[in-house]
């Protein structure tokens, strides 16, 4: 199925995806004009203070068949494949050309490292390629001990941008920014509703594109453009395939989710970053802009690598109902270990309410590494067929 | 210090570690009649805690609640020969079993309906709470499901980063902890170990008594102490009075007993026994031409393969991170104004010196020049993002300074994935070609 001709008919699609497949064009243009850029490491790094600081965020991804030659002459081998190729591009200085400064959250324990490594690099070499550093030390357990330590954590981002940006942060410039991520994650809602009708409107693959875009342009812009696709979709056809949600892994491009299409199924959800889980949860902008910014990014749904098998139980079964899935696609690329935990309870737990299951495991890199997957995509799609068609 | 030198009652490089330790087999037979006491206090009832390492078991040993540590009851497993039965299981109940084998020994243990009869001295009796760190993101997943499985409440404690890294942790951990951290991290430390506080409190109705803590606090003190001149006895003794397969198990298995009065006279006995064998200048290796460093975790399933190199080169593994950790990163001086705080600064620290560089490459480095050592062998484990830890770094930091180091993978307790043929093998050609005659070889 791919990126349908409906879409591509959209003017506003037309742009998202042209951002998608060029991401670098608009940052490029924003530095060009003086702005500065703070790529983004992790996906808890907070749009709204980057923004507040009169910067531009923009998400480090992985090129697929870059050769990783620093990675391998720095990393061990437990660390997952995308996070290998983002790695690569940072110390071979890809990024140094592209960013101004490099913010990183802990968003998994692979992350940190990661930023340990970096900071080392940057330590034993200081003219090593490395923009400057900062690390976010989110904690993610529900507690207000927790809540209180990052408010702190918040706080010293705050002044570490001021600091970059050379300006002082009000509270007003930390609102505003927030009321536009809030514009744009309303936009996007507007999409996974369409996702997720009764009448699917929107593929999975277009819907990557949509949400991905807004990690590689100016987010107003970004909420404006996705509204505009909101209504053209209104009227594209619908989409009759098995309803698949997907967990696991996070897809920076559409690969996947074509393949999925290609075999007859329709990614209508899924709880990775870059899909679903960047939309979330809104910046409460009634509290004040420290505290609002941590509940945002403390409490929005538990990705798979900071949480409890239960909490992840939980997570899974509410959004696959939400999304009214037929079939779930655990989908986990190498050495991204974590999620693996979860997945027996979480397959009992869907299988025990007639959802079917998919398990993809220690998936390698860039996608087509992986023998016969268009094959057995295909199976899992008629496996959940079976299912509604038994019903 | 030269050591001229007697041999002990070890040689050659046999199927099963030999240890010339009383202190050895000392902690062996008290881990067993401690282990069987605690099995009496928890049939009779009372709360009994599971624990990741790296947790501060100090305050549960101050509230005299009976616990177990994760990663000395995976050692007694792998050593009972265990693990492969046990990760069998963790994949008939649909879990991955080549992940995380260190931390999920006890997990996959609890899946065994047998455990009562086959498992080690009986099986873990069954906790009623579980207490891990966030120290990696399987941490919680593990923990949780090892709860469910024994009914147990789940504890989990948060993990911060260090944002300043001041040089030589070595040298400020014991008088000026104050100095190794942010400050806010110390104090966030603090707040996590009140919140666990109220939990035990809540959980087993027994108080907590700070002033029981300072006794507990005195006694690690005491009991590193020792570990500090026994480290320092050894690394300066040549040949070596005692190998790694001494030492390892006899310092492992008493770190655990932590706090406790025999933890304490078990470290000074140890420190006796071995400073008795350099005054009568007995020694482990009598032909020693090379001092190894075993950097990573112990290699429980086969500890007989650190002493395959004695005799064919005179190789001796002098060194682990078990006793030199308790020299160096334990001790707490100055507690007495707030033990807490103290406590604090050990606990969050053993991630940091362990696993971030540079602390942990300098530390190496460090000790390898105090030790004398002629070569590092480092195995870096197969599944466990806990344990990475800058390998590159740490290799470089210690080849710059003219210490050669072999660096392989292998996994400290599966030894379903373990041939010692390919390993001696090796090992042997790093000895042959980066020690003998200087590397020209």
């Amino acid at each position: 199925m791919s990126i349908r001709e409906c879409a591509m008919n959209s003017e506003a699609f037309r742009r998202l995806y042209e951002v998608y497949k060029n991401r670098e064009t608009v940052s490029d243009a924003f530095r060009k004009n003086g702005g500065k850029v703070v790529g983004q490491m992790g996906c808890d790094v907070p749009d709204e203070l980057v923004i507040a600081a009169g910067m531009m965020p923009v998400r480090l991804y992985a090129d697929e068949y870059r050769p990783l030659v620093q990675a391998d002459k720095y990393l061990e081998y437990s660390f997952d494949p995308v996070m290998r190729a983002q790695f690569e591009k940072v110390v071979d200085g890809t990024y140094n050309d592209r960013i101004d400064y490099l913010a990183i959250s802990n968003s998994t324990d692979v992350i940190i490292r990661l930023y340990l490594y970096l900071r080392e690099i940057k330590r034993l070499d200081p003219a090593a390629p490395i923009p400057p550093l900062e690390f976010i030390d989110w904690l993610f357990t529900r507690k207000m001990i927790h809540q209180s330590r990052n408010e702190l954590t918040v706080r010293l981002f705050w002044r570490k941008l001021e600091e970059w940006s050379g300006r002082t942060i009000t509270d007003n410039d930390v609102q505003s920014a927030a009321a536009i991520c809030n514009e744009d994650r309303a936009a996007l809602r507007r999409i996974s509703a369409l996702r997720k009708a009764d009448e699917v409107k929107v593929s999975g693959s277009e819907a990557l594109v949509i949400i991905g875009s807004a990690f590689f342009m100016d987010r107003r812009e970004h909420a404006n453009l996705v509204n505009l696709v909101a209504d053209d979709a209104q009227s594209w056809p619908g989409i009759d395939a098995a309803r698949i949600f997907m967990t696991g892994s996070a897809q920076e491009s559409t690969e996947l989710y074509e393949l999925i299409e290609k075999v007859g199924g329709v990614v209508i959800g899924e709880d990775h970053d870059w899909g679903d889980r960047f939309f979330g949860r809104d910046c409460n902008t009634s509290y004040s802009p420290v505290r609002a910014i941590v509940d945002a990014y403390m409490m929005r749904e538990f990705s798979s690598k900071k949480a409890t098998v239960s909490q992840r139980v939980k997570a899974l079964n509410d959004a696959v109902d939400s999304a009214r899935a037929e079939g779930v696609l655990f989908y986990i690329n190498a050495y991204e270990e974590a999620a693996s935990w979860d997945f027996p309870s979480q397959k009992s737990s869907l299988e025990s309410r007639g959802i079917a299951t998919g398990s993809f495991v220690k998936m390698l890199f860039p996608l087509s590494e992986n023998r016969d997957l268009e094959e057995k995509l295909g199976s899992f799609v008629e496996s959940v067929r079976r299912v509604r068609r038994d019903a | 210090m030269r050591n001229d030198c007697k041999v002990t009652d070890r040689q050659g490089g046999p199927a099963r570690a030999k240890k010339s330790l009383n202190a050895t087999a000392t902690a062996a037979a008290y881990q067993k009649e401690w282990f069987s006491g605690l099995r009496a206090r928890v049939d009779a009832g009372e709360d009994f805690a599971y624990l990741n390492a790296d947790v501060p078991m100090e305050v549960l040993r101050a509230m005299d609640i009976p616990f177990v540590v994760n990663q000395w009851w995976a050692a007694i497993c792998a050593a009972k020969r265990m693990t492969s039965k046990y990760f069998s299981l963790l994949s008939s109940a649909g879990y991955r079993d080549d992940l995380c084998s260190y931390c999920a020994t006890a997990f996959a243990e609890s899946l065994d309906p047998d455990d009562k009869t086959s498992g080690p001295w009986g099986g873990l009796p069954s906790p009623t709470i579980a207490i891990t760190r966030l120290t990696c993101d399987c941490q919680s997943k593990i923990f949780e499901l090892f709860a469910r499985n024994h009914g147990a409440d789940l504890y989990l404690m948060e993990n911060t980063q260090a944002r300043t890294v001041p040089p030589d942790w070595w040298e400020l951990a014991a008088d000026r902890w104050e100095e190794l951290y942010d400050s806010d991290r110390l104090d966030a430390a603090v707040e996590e170990l009140k919140a666990l506080i109220g939990f035990l409190e809540t959980k087993t109705g027994k108080l907590f008594d700070i002033n029981k803590l300072v006794e507990v606090m005195a006694l690690i003190n005491e009991q590193e102490n020792w570990y500090k001149k026994t480290r320092d006895l050894i690394a300066i003794t040549r040949p070596a009075p005692v190998t790694v397969v001494d030492t390892i198990n006899a310092v492992m298995q008493a770190q655990w007993q932590r706090g406790t009065q025999w933890a304490a006279a078990h470290a000074k006995s140890l420190y006796e026994e071995i400073k008795a064998f350099v005054d009568e200048g007995r020694c482990a290796v009598p032909n020693e031409k090379y001092r190894l460093m075993w950097l990573g975790r112990g290699l429980w399933h086969d500890f007989a393969f650190y002493q395959n190199f004695e005799e064919k080169y005179g190789a001796v593994f002098t060194w682990s991170m078990y006793l030199a950790m308790g020299a160096d990163a334990y001790i707490r001086n100055n507690f007495e104004q707030d033990p807490l705080r103290a406590l604090a600064a050990r606990y969050i620290g053993m991630e940091d010196f362990l696993h971030m560089p540079p602390w942990n490459a300098q530390w190496f480095l460090s000790e390898a020049r105090h030790n004398l050592i002629d070569g590092v062998v480092y195995m870096a484990p197969e599944n466990c993002m806990q344990a990475v830890e800058g390998s590159y770094f740490i290799k470089k930091t210690l080849e710059d300074a003219g210490i050669p180091v072999l660096l392989f993978k292998a996994d400290p307790v599966d030894s379903r994935k373990w041939n010692r043929d390919t390993m001696t093998g090796m090992v042997e050609d790093f000895i042959e070609t980066r020690l003998v005659n200087g590397g020209k070889k």
